[in-house]
């Protein structure tokens, strides 16, 4: 690497303050950001426990030998004013300004790291190394050739080498369980399915996929879709066979947030919402009064939609007794029950029931193969005969039909036979990873450990130190510091799902050291912003 | 079609006889929202520019927006035909003075580039967008790929999105359809060959109840005509899908062909590159016997 030479990264490597017993402060924000934010400067009382002198070693590297040489800066206390201040050099946004910096220069997932957009890495944010950095020869290319910035979590540029082949690195990718890839096995039982054409009802494997799945949930007849997304839809459009319908769904759901309005662009169903609460239920009284009358003022109720396991409250399981009451209160008001169980293996392994039990009152399911199952591609629509057959129109309006389909139908047989089965381990291994995310009793990362209930955990950033775009970021980059000091280099990818919330999904593709990776990786970054500032109001 | 029919009241033009117009399921209209018009599809597959121009709407609260134009390459009910490149271009033309764009239905636009020799680049200048399918005559599983400009294909993932289409892992089709433009492409004429070796059969017969036009079979679709008095397009596809034992001892052979019906009066038969040079000799035969047998009801 031509920049390793180059490289002069200064570190901070260690802060040490004599007898400091409790805990304060190496405050790395200036004064006015944390009045703006409401947060005071705290003040200290009891002038004894204060440390009078810090000192801080300073690593730098030497350009000319490569030595290591270090600073001692000592820092005395402002005993008048009380108060510590131990200086390391803070992100400026004037710099973004500045000529040097301009282009390329942005902030870091921390208030003390800059980032480049061009070269993707984060750096220290020291006025001195940000103009190394910028003197250097690769950065100077980019900047030429424009790269564009990409600052989303999956992308690797900052460790990737010249050759742009990573070197002593472990991905591990945890954005969402469709990553996984088809085994050899899983493969092999695609190029021997037997095949014919879907669209004339000719291929014997996707037959035979969609009666397995028929019989699994105890339903009369499946579909085959290419997705998820377009499973839901056609459910809904199904149902939804009138002009004027209109479906209860969940405000926090996947039909709802993330099929960009389909059911009303495509379908012109309207809908309303209902409010999710955090095990992914919502009250059933609600529904009650959301459901219109007879009046030409209004839709027609036409369905009602849940979500099990509910993806954006963290993969929650539906409680059993709350889905039959849901399901006796449908049939009282009249009205269809449909589950979207993009995730219900999940949930039928969290809770220790079939899945057939979990859908005992619902007129229609979705159910995917791409998701934990591990199949390429493919989710199916189950029903009654004569709602698939409806389906089966609304899936050819869409273009949903494929021809030579028994290849992937028969990766979802091999799914539903062999990894369906381990699903368990996928939600032992999330539960471990929260745990120890928990056992760091952080504040600026938590976690609702008794709320991992299958493959999924929301992280929840505090929003002061890091957001959940910057732990994305943080976790998909390795720094200098990190990698000696870990001795590898480990990238996590994740997936921010609000503002402050990052998600992480198991899946069938995480392995042993995987997990010992992703766990480890997390402690360090925790660890980063846990050091970064603790402060002690009084 | 939904991408150049983004907004509201959109309009397109398209043959009255296209597949889109035919056999989507009413789909631009159902899913979309958008109006059609359709111009009369000649026995060429074309239709003629100046209808066309009559037919684009000028601004008026009573007319919706004409936003596009369809065409399709080759001609599906036409017969397979290939739209003549010089009416193409004319096309091309005018739909640019119009401020029209051009949407090429080219589910089998590679043996319409065969049966030119030309490369499909060339079918496709005066387009804007081209779709074209792998599991047609490529021979792939699954698959088609529409094709424009960046900022096309942008706007077209946000569709593909909506409707459900986004899929996961499937490189491997995407691998069958790289295999199938490396190597099933170069065997098209094979087939287009074919199709003239049974349309010359047919012509030889001398049959009044069934008609077909040898130079009418541009690529490797065969129209067949049937005399209506004497046999319909369902009843032939049913006598050919069956196995007489008069026909065994006649012919030699027990062969079973499966066609459909593609309008009031005509049978489809469509080649393709699962069938062998031996296939054909046996449904020639076949074929044969049939007429005959037809021809002895007149």
């Amino acid at each position: 690497m031509e920049d390793d030479g180059a490289k002069k990264e200064v570190m901070v490597t260690s802060m040490k303050a004599e007898y400091i017993e409790h805990s304060i402060e190496v405050t790395h924000f200036a004064t006015s950001d944390m009045e703006a934010q409401g947060l005071g400067m705290p003040g200290l009382d009891d002038a004894a426990d204060v440390p009078t002198e810090m000192t801080v070693s300073v690593e730098e590297q030497n350009p000319n030998d490569g030595r290591l040489e270090v600073m001692e800066l000592k820092h005395s206390i402002d005993k008048k004013k009380k108060r510590i201040r131990a200086y390391s050099q803070k992100f400026r946004k004037e710099w973004i300004q500045m000529g040097e910096f301009q282009g390329w220069l942005s902030e870091g997932s921390a208030p003390d790291r800059a980032y480049c957009t061009v070269c993707s890495k984060e750096l220290l944010a020291g006025k001195s190394e940000l103009l190394k950095h910028a003197n250097g020869k690769k950065h100077k290319k980019r900047l030429e050739e424009g790269h564009i910035n990409m600052t989303v979590p999956t992308d690797l540029s900052s460790v990737l080498d010249g050759t742009a082949i990573p070197h002593v690195l472990q991905i591990v990718d945890l954005r969402s369980d469709t990553v996984t890839q088809p085994s050899r096995e899983m493969k092999e039982a695609m190029f021997d399915a037997p095949v014919g054409d879907d669209v004339f009802s000719e291929d014997p494997t996707v037959k035979a996929l969609e009666e397995k799945v028929a019989r699994m949930l105890e339903k009369e007849a499946a579909l085959f879709v290419p997705s998820g997304t377009m499973a839901n839809l056609i459910c809904v459009l199904t149902h939804c066979w009138g002009r004027g319908s209109e479906v209860i769904v969940g405000d926090q759901s996947h039909l709802h947030l993330w099929a960009q309005g389909g059911i009303a662009q495509v379908g012109s169903v309207h809908h309303r919402s209902i409010r999710n609460l955090p095990d992914g239920t919502f009250s059933l009284q609600d529904l009650r009064s959301l459901v219109r009358g007879d009046d030409p003022h209004w839709p027609v109720t036409t369905l009602v939609c849940v979500e099990n396991t509910h993806n954006m409250m963290g993969g929650k399981a539906l409680p059993l007794q709350w889905v039959d009451d849901l399901g006796t209160l449908c049939n009282e008001l009249n009205l269809p029950l449909h589950m979207d169980g993009a995730r219900l293996i999940n949930a039928s392994v969290a809770l220790g029931t079939s899945p057939a039990r979990l859908v005992q009152w619902c007129d229609s399911v979705s159910l995917c193969l791409n998701k934990g199952l591990g199949a390429p591609m493919g989710s199916l629509v189950v029903g009654t005969k004569e709602f698939i057959t409806r389906a089966l129109r609304v899936r050819k309006v869409l273009g949903g039909g494929l021809h030579q389909a028994g290849m992937f139908a028969a990766a979802g047989i091999y799914a539903l036979d062999h990894i369906a089965p381990r699903l368990s381990l996928d939600h032992t291994n999330a539960r471990a990873i929260a745990q120890s995310v928990s056992e760091v009793h952080s504040s600026a990362i938590t976690v609702d450990l008794k709320g991992v209930q299958t493959n999924v955990v929301l992280l929840h950033c505090d929003n002061i130190r890091v957001n959940a775009k910057k732990l994305c970021q943080r976790l998909a980059s390795v720094t200098d510091a990190e990698s000696e000091e870990m001795g590898e280099q480990i990238v996590v990818m994740m997936l921010p799902i609000t503002e402050t919330t990052v998600r992480l999904m198991m899946h069938c593709d995480v392995k042993k050291d995987d997990i010992k990776a992703v766990i480890k990786k997390l402690k360090y970054i925790i660890q980063e912003y846990d050091n970064m500032m603790y402060l002690e109001y009084k | 079609v939904l991408h150049h029919c983004h907004r509201r009241g959109s309009e397109v033009l398209l043959g009255h006889l296209s597949h889109i117009h035919i056999y989507e399921q009413g789909g631009i209209s159902q899913v979309g929202g958008v109006h059609p018009r359709v111009l009369t599809n000649l026995p060429d597959g074309t239709f003629s520019l100046a209808e066309m121009q009559r037919l684009v709407r000028g601004d008026d609260d009573h007319w919706p927006v004409t936003s596009l134009v369809c065409i399709e390459n080759t001609h599906n009910i036409a017969g397979g035909k290939v739209l003549p490149l010089s009416w193409l271009d004319q096309l091309g033309t005018t739909c640019q003075e119009l401020g029209l764009p051009v949407h090429m239905d080219g589910a089998r636009l590679f043996n319409a580039a065969a049966a030119l020799d030309l490369p499909p680049a060339r079918l496709i200048r005066g387009c804007s967008t081209v779709n074209v399918c792998l599991s047609k005559c490529l021979g792939a599983p699954a698959g088609s790929v529409i094709a424009g400009t960046a900022e096309f294909v942008r706007s077209a993932r946000r569709l593909r999105k909506v409707l459900g289409g986004g899929m996961r892992q499937v490189g491997m089709l995407a691998a069958a359809g790289l295999y199938a433009l490396d190597h099933v492409v170069p065997t098209l004429s094979r087939d287009h060959a074919l199709v003239q070796a049974l349309a010359t059969a047919m012509v030889e017969t001398g049959s009044q109840v069934i008609c077909c036009d040898p130079q009418g079979a541009h690529t490797n679709i065969l129209l067949l005509e049937c005399n209506p008095k004497i046999v319909t397009p369902q009843d032939l596809c049913h006598r050919m899908s069956q196995v007489s034992d008069d026909e065994a001892e006649a012919t030699g052979q027990r062969v079973v062909a499966r066609i459909l019906p593609i309008t009031d009066s005509a049978v489809r038969l469509v080649v393709h590159c699962d069938v062998t040079e031996k296939d054909i000799q046996m449904v020639i035969a076949k074929l044969k016997y049939v007429i005959k047998e037809l021809d002895g009801k007149m």
